[in-house]
């Protein structure tokens, strides 16, 4: 059995944040972390351990999510999975995310990443299909080519 | 007349002259010269300044001078201050090059008051080649070089005017554009919403039959998410391709089912269709791919369901068949999901069908597809 995965939401929205934390633990996996807002997502990242984060473009405090991002990647102690209905707001090097779960995602959608996600953590690259919600950023497109 | 003129070849002209106030008669061409509406001048290279040596009436017409006040000067009397350096400069590396040259130029008359010069300019050379004269006619242009003035000034103000007129529009598509993904995104998060809501509500219903229905209800909005998800990724927002989101979405849907025995065989050629029927045929194409996972491969029966999408004659064609358990005749007409592919059916002003496989069912759709639209290739 594969180690399941800590995640971090940051997400403005409580009703999409209180679902997605659902999904996440119907798959196995444990949410340690939610924030609103960039302030409050770089003070979580800063404090907690996780695996990945699941980051919105939009928060609280304006289309920050681009630089939440930025700094979740440079300090490289977690993965980041860009969930927004924006999916163009992304820049073209993700901000050194993973890829994107474009919104409305679909349940089978959401679960069907995680799958594909905990593999690329824990044992990369990964061995399932891509799910069709869930696009690469070219970095990653290259480093999980399937060989 | 004595304008100082010393070079025999000067004296020449004026011989002419003389001879043909005396006489009437002499050389003809120096005569038409002298007579010409077309002011016309000689200057001579080998004295010093290259003086006017001949001018003829025309020539004093348009100036104002005296014949008395030109000859044995050099002509740039009658540049002014608005001449334009350029062209005197142009003017003077012709002459000093030898050949001839053809330019307006602004000169003045001598009460001050300006014309444009068509000048005409060339040297005359003797049988070896050598400089004798330079040879000038002038036309006054004024009248060419105004209304000129004004038709540039015309295009100036039209190419100003559809600039501006350029920036408006271009300013009202982006003001478009941003409200387009403003609402877009919009659209997409309460759809989310709405996902979340009745995902939520279930979770906290113990009855299995509510539960089930609202997973139908979910699966609805999911086949509409799909839709909307693939609704502005491409430029093209009118018109959208029926491939595209019918193998996100049958692959959503088998795979949520978590039937590892049934496969999906996917033929799908694209076919657009406006981006205004796209949410109903998605919705279509949901219930005839839920309802063969449900009732087809009811319990552990293991199969296949094919979907394929094609269009020919101007009409898009989707075939939902399963190898499962089959039906007997059309399906019941109570249930939500029969009723809602039949009307929403009548609004694509498709034509759907039920028929019997061996085994299994296959359901036919065929709709038309406007032609000429914008965006197909």
């Amino acid at each position: 059995m594969v180690e399941p995965l800590k995640i971090i939401i940051v997400e403005d929205e409580a009703l999409l944040a209180m679902e997605l934390e659902s999904l996440v633990e119907d798959a196995g996996h444990q949410v340690v972390g939610w924030a609103t807002s960039s302030t409050e997502a770089r003070r979580l990242v800063d404090t907690l351990e996780a695996d990945l984060a699941f980051v919105d473009v939009h928060l609280t405090d304006g289309p920050t999510g681009i630089g939440v991002a930025q700094y979740i990647s440079e300090q490289k102690r977690s993965m980041v999975v860009f969930m927004t209905a924006n999916p163009k707001r992304i820049p073209d090097n993700f901000a050194g995310a993973v890829g994107v779960i474009a919104k409305p995602y679909t349940v089978n959608g959401v679960m069907a990443a995680l799958r594909y996600l905990q593999e690329g953590v824990r044992r990369p690259p990964p061995v399932s299909i891509r799910p069709a919600g869930f696009s690469l950023s070219p970095h990653y497109k290259d480093a999980w080519r399937p060989g | 007349m004595d304008h100082g003129t010393t070079k025999e070849d000067a004296e020449a002209w004026h011989q002419t002259d003389n001879l043909h106030a005396k006489s009437g008669k002499g050389d003809p061409f120096a005569a038409a010269i002298r007579a010409t509406r077309m002011s016309m001048i000689v200057t001579d290279p080998r004295q010093p300044d290259n003086p006017i040596v001949f001018a003829n009436n025309a020539f004093l017409r348009l100036t104002g001078y005296d014949r008395g006040e030109v000859v044995g000067r050099n002509c740039r009397f009658l540049q002014g201050v608005d001449t334009d350096p350029e062209a005197v400069e142009q003017i003077r590396a012709a002459v000093e090059a030898e050949e001839s040259i053809s330019i307006d130029i602004l000169n003045y008359r001598k009460d001050g008051s300006s014309f444009w010069n068509a000048l005409y300019m060339s040297p005359v050379k003797d049988e070896k080649g050598v400089l004798q004269f330079f040879f000038a006619s002038q036309i006054d242009v004024s009248d060419r070089k105004a209304s000129q003035d004004l038709a540039e000034a015309d295009k100036e103000r039209f190419e100003r005017a559809v600039a501006e007129r350029t920036s408006e529009l271009k300013a009202a598509l982006e003001a478009k554009t941003t409200l387009l993904h403003e609402v877009d995104h919009r659209v997409k998060n309460n759809l989310q919403m709405v996902s979340s809501l009745i995902l939520m509500q279930s979770r906290s219903i113990a009855d299995e039959s509510i539960k089930a229905s609202l997973k139908a209800m979910l699966e609805r909005i999911e086949a509409l998410s799909t839709v909307h998800r693939r609704l502005y990724q491409s430029d093209d927002v009118s018109s959208f391709d029926v491939a595209d989101f019918v193998r996100d979405l049958v692959t959503d849907i088998v795979a949520a089912s978590g039937r590892k025995d049934i496969d999906a065989d996917l033929q799908l050629k694209p076919v657009r269709i406006p981006a205004a029927k796209a949410a109903p045929v998605a919705l279509i194409v949901n219930e005839l791919v839920t309802n063969a996972l449900k009732h087809g491969f009811k319990g552990e029966r293991p199969g296949t369901i094919h979907i394929h999408v094609r269009d020919g004659d101007g009409r898009l064609r989707i075939d939902v068949a399963d190898d499962g358990a089959g039906m007997v005749g059309e399906p019941s007409a109570a249930s939500f999901g029969t009723k809602l592919v039949r009307s929403l059916s009548r609004q694509l002003q498709a034509e759907i069908e039920w028929q019997e496989g061996s085994p299994g069912t296959r359901v036919v759709l065929s709709m038309p597809v406007e032609t000429a639209r914008k965006g197909e290739h």
